[in-house]
C-alpha cells in the first residue's frame, strides 16, 4: 500500500525582479511527497532551492506552477499543518527556553497547566533540562536550534518544512542533531522536506533526495536513499551502500558546482 | 574585587576631600595686594563649601520661605510625570507610526520640523498656554522625552526580524497575537535602551521650565535664577548640589529598571 502523497509541486518557477532585472530563480520544478517520506532537496548554492522551500511554506508567492498540501492549493500564508525551522535563529531571544517552546501552544490557546506539561516532555526530548529557564543568549547555538526544532514540535505538525537547520554548527554539533532528529521523526513519521547544501547530511537523514541544478534551479534527478532504518548516524557513514550512494549522488551534484558561474 | 573597589572608592573619596579644602582654603586667602575684597579666588563667584553647607542648613529649615525639599520635590515630580507621560505617549506614537508606512510619510515633515525646534525656545509658549505652576514644566518635559523615545520605538518597530514574524505564523499565530508577541516586545527593547537619557533630558526640560517659571510651582531651577537676582552664590551651589543628587538617585534607579527589562541581553547579563 502507497502512502498518500501530502505535498505536491507542480510546474514550480519563481523569477525574481522585473523586466531586464529579471533573476529567473526556480524553474519547472515538480515533484511529489509521500506521507511519511524524508526528503532532501540538495544543490548549489544560490538553487534556489530554500525558495523552493518557502514556497511550499506559503512565505512566497510562485509565479507559475503550483503547491498542493492535502489536497489544497497553498495560497498567502502558511497551511496550518505545516511546521518550519529556520536556518537562520528565529528563537525569541526575549524570552525564556521553555516560554519560547511554548509559544505555539500559546498561539493554539491550550491551558496553561497542559502546555506545560508537554513543554516539559519536550525540554526533556531535546535534553534541555536545567534550561528551562535560560535565555537564548546564554545559549549555544546548537542548544538554540534545538529550542527552536522543539517549539516547532510541540505544536505537533504533520509536515515538517527545514530550511538548513544545522548549516551553522560545527560538525560534532550536527551529527547529534541528526541523531535526536531522526530520534524523533522515528517516533513521529512526520513528512519531511529538508534543504541542506550538505550531501552527508542528506543521505544520513533522507529517504529520497531531490537534486537540483545551479540557477535557474530546476529537478536534475531524483535518489532514493535506501539504507536501513533506524540508522546510526556516525556508523552509517563507514558502510559500503553509504558510500556508493554518496558517489553516485555526489557525481550528479559535482557537474553542477563545476559549472556554477564563479565556481573556482 | 573587594579590595579593588574599596580602592577605587577611596581615591574617589580622597578627590572630593582635596578639592573641597582647596576650594574652602583658596577662597579664604587674601590676595597680597592689601585692597580690601580681593581673595586669591573670589568667594563672590563660586562661594565656598562652608557658606553653602550653612546656606544648605538654612534651606532646609522651616524659617525659609520656600525650603529646598519642596523646592526638590517640586523638581522631581514634573520631571517624572513628563518621563512617564512622554515615554507611553512616545511609546504609542512610535508603534503606531512603525506599523503604518502611509501615516509615517504623511506625518514625516511635521515631526523632523518640529523635533529640530530647540526646545528652549518654546518655554516662554509653553508657560504662555500653561501657567506657571507644574503643569508648563511637565509639558516641556514631555515634549523632549516624547521625541526620544518615539524615534527609538519607531525604529524598533521598523527593524522587526521578518522571519520573527514568520515562525510566529508558522506557529499559528494571529495577526494579532504577532503583534503581542513579536512586534511589541521587539520594539520595547528599543523603548527600554532610551529610558536613561530620557530621564536626564526630562530633568534638563523641567529645569529651563523653572528658569523662566516663577515662584508657584518653582523648583530647583526657580531657586538658581533667583539667586541670580540676589547675586548668591551658596544659594545657586546648593540647588547644583540636590540637582545633582536628584540626577544621579534617577538614573541610577532607571539603570536599574532597564536590566531588569532587558535581561535577557547580554550586555545587561554581566553584572
Amino acid at each position: 500500500m502507497v502512502p498518500p502523497v501530502r505535498v505536491s509541486i507542480r510546474g514550480l518557477s519563481k523569477t525574481f525582479g522585473e523586466g531586464p532585472r529579471e533573476v529567473p530563480a526556480v524553474s519547472d520544478v515538480s515533484f511529489d511527497v509521500r506521507e511519511g517520506e524524508f526528503v532532501a532537496i540538495v544543490g548549489p548554492s544560490g538553487c534556489g532551492k530554500s525558495t523552493v522551500l518557502n514556497m511550499v511554506g506559503g512565505l512566497v508567492a510562485p509565479s507559475a506552477g503550483e503547491i498542493v498540501v492535502d489536497g489544497q492549493p497553498v495560497r498567502g500564508g502558511p497551511p496550518s499543518t505545516v511546521g518550519y525551522v529556520f536556518q537562520k535563529d528565529t528563537v525569541f531571544p526575549w524570552r525564556t527556553v521553555q516560554d519560547n517552546i511554548a509559544l505555539g501552544l500559546e498561539y493554539r490557546g491550550v491551558a496553561p497547566a497542559q502546555r506545560a506539561a508537554r513543554v516539559r516532555e519536550a525540554v526533556a526530548l531535546a535534553g534541555l533540562q536545567g534550561f528551562e529557564e535560560a535565555f537564548p543568549a546564554t545559549l549555544s547555538g546548537g542548544m538554540r536550534q534545538r529550542v527552536a526544532l522543539m517549539r516547532t514540535l510541540v505544536v505537533d505538525p504533520q509536515i515538517l518544512l527545514m530550511d538548513e537547520p544545522f548549516g551553522a554548527l560545527d560538525t560534532h554539533t550536527k551529527l547529534n542533531l541528526h541523531a535526536e532528529l531522526l530520534g524523533l521523526w522515528q517516533a513521529r513519521r512526520q513528512t519531511v522536506i529538508f534543504v541542506t547544501h550538505d550531501l552527508s547530511e542528506a543521505i544520513t537523514l533522507a529517504d529520497r533526495i531531490v537534486v537540483m541544478t545551479r540557477r535557474p534551479g530546476r529537478v536534475k534527478r531524483l535518489y532514493d536513499v535506501e539504507l536501513p532504518r533506524p540508522r546510526d548516524v556516525i556508523a552509517i557513514r563507514e558502510s559500503e551502500q553509504y558510500l556508493r550512494e554518496y558517489g553516485l549522488i555526489w557525481h550528479a551534484l559535482g557537474e553542477e558546482f563545476l559549472a556554477a558561474p564563479g565556481a573556482a | 574585587m573587594r579590595r579593588e573597589r574599596l580602592a577605587v572608592l577611596g581615591w574617589q573619596l580622597l578627590i572630593l576631600l582635596v578639592v573641597l579644602v582647596a576650594w574652602q582654603y583658596l577662597t579664604g586667602i587674601k590676595a597680597i595686594s592689601r585692597t580690601p575684597g580681593l581673595y586669591w579666588i573670589d568667594p563672590f563667584f563660586i562661594s565656598r563649601p562652608s557658606a553653602i553647607a550653612e546656606r544648605f542648613v538654612y534651606l532646609m529649615s522651616p524659617r525659609a520661605r520656600l525650603t529646598i525639599w519642596q523646592m526638590a520635590l517640586s523638581t522631581v515630580q514634573s520631571t517624572v510625570w513628563g518621563f512617564l507621560v512622554g515615554i507611553s505617549t512616545g511609546f504609542v506614537a512610535g508603534l503606531v507610526l512603525g506599523r503604518s508606512d502611509r501615516l509615517a510619510r504623511v506625518l514625516e515633515p511635521y515631526i523632523v520640523a518640529f523635533n529640530s525646534l530647540p526646545r528652549i525656545a518654546l518655554v516662554p509658549l509653553i508657560t504662555m498656554i500653561f501657567g506657571f505652576g507644574l503643569l508648563a514644566k511637565i509639558v516641556l518635559a514631555w515634549s523632549i522625552v516624547f521625541f526620544i523615545v518615539f524615534f527609538n520605538t519607531f525604529q524598533g518597530t521598523r527593524s522587526v526580524d521578518a522571519d520573527l514574524i514568520h515562525s510566529a505564523r508558522f506557529l499559528g499565530a494571529s495577526e494579532r497575537q504577532i503583534m503581542t508577541t513579536v512586534i511589541v516586545p521587539s520594539a520595547l527593547a528599543w523603548t527600554f535602551a532610551s529610558l536613561t537619557p530620557s530621564i536626564s533630558f526630562a530633568l534638563i526640560g523641567v529645569v529651563v521650565g523653572e528658569f523662566i517659571g516663577g515662584e508657584s510651582g518653582g523648583g530647583l531651577g526657580y531657586l538658581i535664577v533667583q539667586s541670580l537676582g540676589t547675586l548668591n552664590a551658596a544659594d545657586m551651589m546648593v540647588a547644583l548640589v540636590v540637582l545633582g543628587a536628584i540626577g544621579i538617585v534617577m538614573a541610577l534607579g532607571i539603570r536599574q529598571v532597564e536590566a531588569r527589562l532587558l535581561r535577557w541581553r547580554p550586555e545587561y547579563r554581566k553584572r
